[in-house]
């Protein structure tokens, strides 16, 4: 028995070379070394890695020399013994040697299957030097991303639209992702809740939308004359118009023209002072029956104003019939009789080293405006009504009752007189107060009658006519009604609460006031020492929803009460109502 | 040669100035569609600011509708590119003035889309179009960038070898290596073994981008080998294809970084459009 080894090699163009040798041996070698007679030269032998021994005419025995061992049909093993009728395949490194047997020969064919190097393997060079197969085809990823968009960003949304308000917190997220912007603080709890205002899809927010919640809200007038009040639109505005209502959108004069949305979270955007004055400014052209006066910008082309006083309406600076005497130059004079007076009942009183308005004027309770001014609170810590003191208890006549006046007086006049005469001396100042009887007219009085005190307190040199109109009806007195208005400006909002730091007189000249028929309003002129338009330098730029609403009520106009910024409680929606 | 001499045309001082089919389309027709471009952007940055829309400006506005409806007209046109291209032709409507024009138009988008938003960005569809437009606007930039530098480096570095040749280079030196190495140890014949079997084209994007081969066989092969003695041929074997691998990693590297942007450019652009779908259909659906 002879080996016969058949080395088949490769040409470049893929054609086979086939090479007999024929070795009549017992032992052959295989290694990379050449002296082996089946040489590799491949890297991955070793120099001597195996041998072939001979046991009979067909078996052969493959033995490693080293620690490396070899495959036999897929195998790995160090030894094996082959039947070469049989056949069996055998692998070193990139080689294969296939067992076979011709003859009386055992055949061993060798061949190379493995490219020498990495680099000789074929392969696609076009695809190799490119980024191709490093990164996602770029059509698929394109794909991949269009479905992921529409499905999270219009398919959702519309289908959690279709399905009505239940919707899972997906849904509802995926929905949020529609919104331009936060709503502003009063429609929070409308977030994420679309459906509320965009009723129907494709067609705009319609009034009726808003009016589902707001049902109280009044109309500004008749749409009739709102109609007729616009200003015709430029050309550019008419173009506008045309192409909204194109597009379907409601307007002019719809909601969403004044009260824009979704364009952050706080406060919502004041209203332009435009949307007042585009009507206003000139509407005497359009609406000739209009009692309104034109009025545009605060600061340039806004109306004197025009106080409310009893029925009508009156200028500011006009005499006015309070029904009271009071001048209030002698109450609030630092230097007389009054200011010494406070100063004597400064321990009783806040006062301080004269009266000041606070004394007797004393905010309500959300400071907008100011409480009457009461006989009993205010005037009586001076001017006292005590007429009898009956063993240390003093007694006052009841204030605006002049029957219980006359009558109280008659009743103590019958007894022996108690009050101390008059001394004739100067009385000081503190003797008048609350509690202590004012005997400069009850004193007297009551020696001479019950008849007489009672014409003395209500003749023209009496305590009631001190200050007070008297007129005699019959057997009595009437006493002519005081009027003090809580409210002088109907149509606009003044908060005395936001005026908090300036003076009472740096606006109301009660200081050089002599009689209470002088109307304390400042006129428009010293509120534009502070106030003037939207777009004006002033220190407070003012629009007309600074003063005015919109939506005819007699409270506040809508705005909330804190600037953007606060907490949520501060920004909470309609403050300014409740400030009524 | 027509397209040269139809392109002749007179420079101020009356000297006939040929303007060669290889300028660039950045510097197509003296900064055309630049000049055009920053026109535009002038022009709807002035109008921004000189537009009465109440209460801010914003996407809803009368001009923040106009803007917008430019940007998606000009996003569509821009995509068009991708079909556009696969057409040359030369003239008014070449591809490079075509090119140009993209370029020029789509860096002005940076200005319409963002004037558009009125700077009202949040977690929305409507800032996500904005952003995936910014991706692909800063993408294409990347691309310019890529497009102006990486040629002349890429032809630095391979000195007038072709691909298909730095490659063949690298197979002779591969069985050259394979010869000389047979009669090494086995140990130092599995070092050559290693740089043989090693794939120069093996390892992620990050590999090619950063052009860092740690884990080098044929590297690690010549500090193994260099112990040796008597073995030069090997070394020097060894040391050409280190120089060989450095130089064909460094084309891989730069053509990396020619073609990576188009990776974000291309899906970018139809996620964009997928987004302005949304967008549109969102804004009129809430309408």
């Amino acid at each position: 028995m002879a080996f016969l080894i058949r080395s088949v090699t490769q040409t470049a163009d893929h054609r086979e070379i086939v090479r007999d040798t024929r070795i009549d041996k017992e032992v052959l070698g295989i290694g990379r070394a050449a002296e082996n007679e089946v040489s590799l030269p491949d890297l991955s032998v070793d120099p001597r890695h195996a041998r072939i021994e001979a046991r009979d005419g067909r078996r052969i025995a493959v033995i490693a020399n080293g620690t490396l061992g070899f495959e036999v049909d897929g195998r790995s093993t160090r030894s094996t013994t082959i039947d070469s009728g049989r056949g069996a395949e055998l692998a070193f490194g990139g080689h294969r040697i296939t067992v076979g047997h011709e003859g009386a020969d055992v055949v061993l064919t060798v061949r190379r299957v493995d490219a020498v190097s990495d680099a000789e393997e074929e392969r696609d060079e076009a695809r190799a030097f490119s980024l191709r197969g490093k990164l996602p085809g770029r059509r698929l990823t394109a794909w991949l991303l269009v479905a992921a968009v529409l499905l999270g960003f219009l398919a959702v949304p519309v289908w959690t639209f279709m399905k009505g308000p239940e919707k899972t917190i997906y849904e509802a997220q995926a929905q949020h992702s529609w919104s331009s912007g936060p709503l502003s603080a009063a429609h929070h709890q409308l977030e994420g809740n679309c459906e509320s205002c965009h009723v129907q899809a494709f067609v705009s927010v319609r009034d009726s939308a808003c009016a589902s919640c707001h049902k109280d809200v009044h109309d500004h007038a008749p749409p009739e004359r709102i109609g007729r009040a616009r200003a015709k639109p430029t050309a550019w505005g008419s173009l506008l118009q045309a192409v909204a209502k194109t597009f379907g959108k409601p307007g002019p004069g719809a909601c969403v023209d004044c009260h824009t949305e979704h364009e952050g979270a706080g406060r919502m955007a004041e209203t332009k002072q435009a949307f007042c004055t585009d009507c206003h400014s000139t509407l005497s052209q359009r609406l000739a029956d209009t009692k309104l006066p034109n009025a545009g910008d605060f600061g340039t082309a806004h109306p004197e104003f025009r106080p409310t006083y009893g029925q009508g309406r009156v200028a500011i600076g006009a005499q006015i019939a309070s029904g009271l005497k009071f001048p209030h130059d002698l109450h609030l004079n630092t230097r007389g009789g009054v200011a010494r007076m406070a100063q004597t009942l400064r321990g009783r009183y806040p006062f301080g080293d004269a009266l000041d308005c606070k004394d007797c004027h004393r905010p309500d309770r959300d400071g907008v405006r100011f409480q009457p001014v009461e006989m009993e609170s205010s005037c009586g810590m001076c001017h006292s009504l005590a007429y009898d003191n009956v063993g240390g208890t003093v007694r006052t006549l009841r204030h605006g009752d002049v029957a219980q006046a006359i009558a109280d007086l008659r009743a103590s006049t019958k007894h022996a007189p108690r009050p101390p005469a008059l001394d004739g001396g100067r009385r000081r100042p503190g003797e008048y107060q609350q509690g202590r009887v004012y005997s400069a007219y009850f004193g007297p009085a009551s020696q001479r009658g019950s008849d007489y005190a009672v014409r003395l307190l209500f003749s023209q040199n009496g305590a009631c006519a001190e200050c007070h109109t008297i007129t005699p009806v019959g057997n009595s007195w009437t006493v002519a009604p005081v009027v003090q208005p809580g409210r002088y400006l109907m149509h606009g909002w003044f908060d005395h609460a936001a005026h908090a730091t300036e003076t009472c007189t740096s606006c109301h000249k009660a200081g050089t006031s002599g009689a209470s028929s002088d109307l304390l309003l400042p006129g428009i002129e010293t509120c534009r020492t502070c106030h003037g338009g939207e777009n004006s330098r002033a220190k407070v730029p003012s629009s007309c929803a600074m003063c005015h609403s919109y939506h005819i009520a007699d409270g506040a106009p809508w705005a909330p009460s804190r600037p953007v910024g606060r907490t949520t409680e501060d920004a909470a929606p309609n403050r300014g109502r409740e400030r009524r | 040669m027509a397209g040269v001499f139809r392109d002749r045309d007179l420079d101020r001082r009356g000297r006939v100035r040929e303007v060669t089919l290889h300028d660039g389309f950045l510097r197509h027709k003296s900064f055309r569609w630049l000049k055009i471009s920053a026109a535009l952007s002038l022009a709807v940055t002035l109008g921004y600011f000189m537009a009465d829309v109440t209460p801010r400006p914003n996407g809803g506005s009368w001009y923040g509708y106009t803007l917008g409806t430019i940007a998606v007209l000009l996003i569509l046109w821009l995509t068009l590119l991708g079909v556009r291209k696969r057409w040359m032709t030369r003239g008014r409507w070449s591809l490079k003035a075509w090119t140009s024009a993209h370029v020029y138009l789509g860096l002005s988008l940076i200005v319409i889309g963002t004037l558009h938003t009125g700077f009202q960005l949040g977690w929305n569809v409507h800032t996500l179009a904005w952003a995936l437009m910014m991706l692909v606007i800063v993408s294409g930039i990347w691309g310019i960038i890529a497009y102006a530098a990486l040629p002349k480096a890429l032809s630095s570095n391979r000195e007038e070898l072709t691909q298909t040749q730095m490659l063949e280079g690298l197979r002779a030196i591969d069985r050259q290596l394979h010869e000389a190495a047979q009669p090494l140890a086995p140990s130092q014949a599995a070092l050559v073994q290693k740089s043989l079997d090693q794939n120069v084209f093996a390892g992620g994007l990050w590999r090619r981008l950063s052009g860092r081969h740690r884990g080098c066989a044929t590297a690690r092969a010549l500090r193994g080998i260099r112990r040796g003695d008597g073995l030069e041929k090997v070394q020097s074997l060894l040391e050409r294809k280190s120089a060989m691998l450095a130089r064909l990693r460094r084309h891989l590297q730069l053509k990396a970084m020619l073609e990576v942007w188009l990776y974000v450019h291309v899906p970018a652009t139809f996620a964009l459009i997928a987004a302005l779908t949304a967008h549109i259909t969102s804004v009129f659906f809430f309408w």
